[in-house]
């Protein structure tokens, strides 16, 4: 008992003692600057495209996540022939590590990738171009990727929630004269909405943490077009070495954090 | 769920999921596809000969195994105590854990950084071990406590009537009920230890002790502007996380799903 209570008060001491380095700690030499750092960020364009590109990759992620997720599930619980092999073809991008998945996904959209090649062979050849090097079209390639790499969750999730829905009560509604699609609306969609729920707050955090497929895939760039604030912090703090700004920046980032887990967590108890 | 009466609707449906699956699936044919690309296998003998690759891949199983068994030890002996002990201010320190969960680990970048400068512990595997397995216990701590919750109190007072210590109850009731979501928790922090990018990238200099989601950007440098033996190198590094998920796909899946169904 000494010993469990223990390791949790080390856990909790351990973030303890990082907050407080967060607040105190954040320059390396340790000149007061006060708030300079927080009124510099609020002046920061970068920092507000950084944060309109973390609410727009929310949206999108999440929305079609969500919809593939439920897609998926509701048409691999029907009778389908090879389920299990369909089940492991959506599921294994999420095993995979986006780093290791980086240097593929570049190569598919570079100038000369299969990305453009696939466009040309369906007779689309005008629309190829270097599609991450041009800042209009990097970012909707980020997304892409997550969504490519999390739908697995998704579908998993809702997979699973699905196996929960009573079948009899599929069965009562279908010798009332519901069709497929009334069936989705009315009972499966309610019956997992406690899943949505947590898909969302996994998305939430997902969005603000993401750092990995923008730093490999583009690096922030073109031109900051994919600058996310995870990324953002990572530049300001090691390659540039500024790391009282990139605390301010993490500061912003926590906050926001723990706002939002507060407002989906408070849903959540309202609904249930 | 969708009912299917004509073959017809059926043929659609298996159409449809198919050209579904497709995006899915192209990445991975491009990966296997590009790596094969030149000097076809050749590609692959010259990855493997680099010294570095047992390194990195000796580095990935080390901390792997370090922090999942760092994290279960820990986790499983604080959710006994949040689920089971009646200590003051459990609720509080409860809390106080789960505000954790949504600590994304950039943030901790700056004052880890300088905490493992002072310890000497940059570029050894504690300066990843220790950061992965904090992040990692909030989260398997809900999920343990909330289902050690479901395990009646009755079992463990039995115990305690037959003279057995609170340590001893909790090593021969709790534990053996609690098989299904410590492998739960092993995959998930397996998965999130194997996959973990940043912290080895800021963490751990030299070969000696980088890990293998480091493998891809290291050959870079490497064969500079050689995309196959890069893409060689990315289908070696995913092999055993797709062989060990096959090997494990009720678990893998379980362990997720119960990950996010608090």
């Amino acid at each position: 008992m000494i010993l469990s209570v223990g390791l949790v008060y080390i856990c909790i001491g351990y973030t303890g003692y990082i907050a407080t380095l967060d607040w105190d700690g954040s320059a390396p030499d340790p000149e007061s600057v006060g708030l300079a750092n927080f009124t510099r960020l609020f002046a920061d364009p970068i920092f507000w495209r950084a944060m309109a590109h973390t609410v727009l990759f929310f949206v999108v992620t999440f929305t079609v996540q969500t919809v593939l997720g439920i897609v998926f599930a509701v048409i691999l619980h029907s009778r389908i022939r090879l389920g299990v092999l369909y089940k492991i073809i959506i599921f294994v991008p999420v095993v995979l590590a986006p780093a290791v998945m980086a240097p593929v996904f570049r190569q598919i959209f570079a100038a000369d990738g299969q990305f453009n090649e696939l466009l040309r062979a369906l007779g689309m050849g005008s629309l190829a171009h270097p599609w991450l090097a041009d800042s209009a079209t990097a970012l909707p390639v980020i997304m892409g990727i997550t969504i490519w790499q999390w739908t697995g969750l998704t579908f998993i999730l809702y997979y699973a929630a699905m196996s929960q829905i009573d079948p009899e009560v599929i069965e009562a509604a279908r010798i009332d004269g519901a069709g497929n699609i009334r069936v989705l609306t009315s009972i499966i969609l309610p019956g997992v909405k406690g899943t949505t729920l947590a898909i969302l707050m996994l998305s939430v955090i997902g969005a603000l943490k993401t750092f990995d497929v923008p730093y490999l895939v583009t690096g922030g760039g073109p031109n900051y077009a994919t600058e996310f604030l995870g990324t953002y912090i990572y530049r300001q703090s090691i390659p540039l070495a500024d790391v009282g700004y990139g605390a301010a920046l993490s500061i912003m980032l926590l906050i926001l954090a723990v706002f939002f887990s507060l407002l989906v967590g408070s849903r959540q108890r309202k609904d249930a | 769920m969708f009912e299917t009466r004509s073959r017809a609707s059926r043929i659609v449906l298996q159409v449809l999921v198919t050209l579904m699956v497709l995006p899915f699936l192209f990445p991975l044919i491009v990966m296997v596809q590009g790596s094969l690309a030149g000097q076809g296998w050749e590609n692959y003998r010259t990855v493997l000969s680099q010294p570095e690759l047992p390194l990195f891949f000796r580095n990935s199983v080390i901390i792997a195994l370090i922090t999942i068994a760092l994290v279960l030890a820990a986790t499983m002996l604080a959710a006994f105590a949040f689920s089971k002990l009646w200590l003051r201010g459990r609720e509080v320190f409860f809390w106080l854990l789960l505000a954790a969960l949504t600590l994304p680990e950039v943030i901790l970048l700056t004052p880890m950084f300088s905490i493992s400068l002072q310890l000497g512990l940059y570029d050894t595997y504690l300066s990843v071990i220790l950061p992965l397995a904090a992040l990692q216990i909030p989260f398997t701590v809900l999920l343990a406590r909330t289902f050690m919750n479901g395990i009646p109190d009755g079992l463990f007072e039995a115990a305690r009537i037959d003279g057995a210590t609170t340590w001893q109850s909790f090593l021969h009731v709790i534990l053996p009920l609690t098989r299904p979501i410590a492998a739960a928790i092993v995959v998930l922090t397996l998965i999130t230890t194997w996959n973990d990018y940043l912290l080895p990238l800021v963490f751990l200099q030299s070969p000696e002790t980088q890990t293998i989601t480091m493998l891809p950007q290291f050959f870079v440098g490497q064969f500079s502007n050689d995309q196959t033996k890069v893409l060689a190198a990315a289908v070696i590094t995913a092999l055993p996380e797709i062989i060990a998920y096959l090997c494990l796909q009720k678990l893998f899946e379980r362990g997720l799903a119960a990950g996010a169904l608090k």
